[in-house]
């Protein structure tokens, strides 16, 4: 899992309400998907340099450690649960 | 002392007619009264609006009674569309004023002039022109099932809903002691 090749599911975007940064679901095949996710200022960031790309968790953790000053071992750590998040949620596919 | 009256004749309406709001229930779902995150409507709307004109359908939950019986407050989501044209009978989300968003049933249209009306509104109506509609419900989404909009006995519904206007501040009452 740590290693899989991750993409965000068709139809997902990243939109910006009242100043808030949050994903929407958008199309026929996303008509069961009645969450409105909210992301934070590092999420987003990541959202915006993955999105419509192929990524990894790894992909994800060194994006963390160019743009903040954050080790290589927590940047890996929430970069990690950051994607099982996502996964869990229905925002990626592998 | 009106209220209070009201009160009653609801709270009595509500074990008269316990069995069908048990089917009631059942078949469409029950109001959530868990807390969710809510945006401001009008910018949220404004988004929806933005998203739909962009071509992309979306799905979204509906806040207020304005359109009961069909649409129910935070229980029930709606799929919005673009569409080229809108005609009587179709539920549209659309700018009223300006920044000021609402999704309700057209029920007249002259030309490109629009009159709105909610279904759950008894008096109030909102004229708007076609070019303000942002698109229209194309499926009713409920917790246990999904109806689209051009499914034939809920046009039936909706256009005996109309026709009863005249008494719908009863049957809205009634509704009231069953959802």
């Amino acid at each position: 899992m740590v290693n899989d090749m991750m993409r965000i599911k068709k139809g997902f975007e990243l939109r910006e309400v009242c100043g808030e940064h949050i994903i929407v679901a958008y199309g026929r095949e996303n008509i069961d998907f009645n969450k409105v996710i909210s992301l934070n200022e590092s999420a987003t960031f990541l959202w915006k340099n993955i999105f419509d790309k192929d990524f990894t968790a790894e992909t994800m953790a060194s994006l963390l450690c160019q743009e903040y000053e954050v080790d290589a071992e927590t940047a890996a750590r929430d970069a990690q649960a950051l994607l099982d998040e996502w996964i869990k949620v229905g925002l990626v596919c592998s | 002392m009106k209220e209070l009256i009201k009160r009653l004749i609801r709270a009595l309406l509500r074990v008269l007619l316990t069995p069908w709001r048990r089917r009631y229930q059942k078949r469409n779902g029950i109001v959530s009264n868990q807390p969710r995150h809510e945006l401001p409507n009008d910018a949220w709307l404004g988004e929806v609006s933005q998203m739909l004109s962009e071509g992309k359908p979306y799905a979204i939950y509906v806040k207020g009674y304005s359109m009961r019986p069909f649409i129910e407050h935070t229980r029930d989501r709606v799929f919005l569309e673009k569409r080229e044209t809108y005609n009587v009978g179709d539920a549209v989300l659309a700018q009223i004023a300006p920044g000021h968003y609402v999704l309700h049933r057209i029920i007249e249209r002259q030309g490109d002039n629009l009159t709105l009306q909610g279904d759950g509104n008894v008096r109030g109506v909102e004229l708007c022109k076609v070019q303000d509609v942002s698109g229209m419900v194309t499926q009713y989404i409920r917790p246990q099932r999904i109806i689209p909009a051009d499914d034939p006995k809920l046009i039936r519904r909706i256009r005996l809903w109309r026709r009863l206007r005249p008494i719908r501040r009863y049957l809205l009452f009634v509704y009231k002691a069953i959802v």
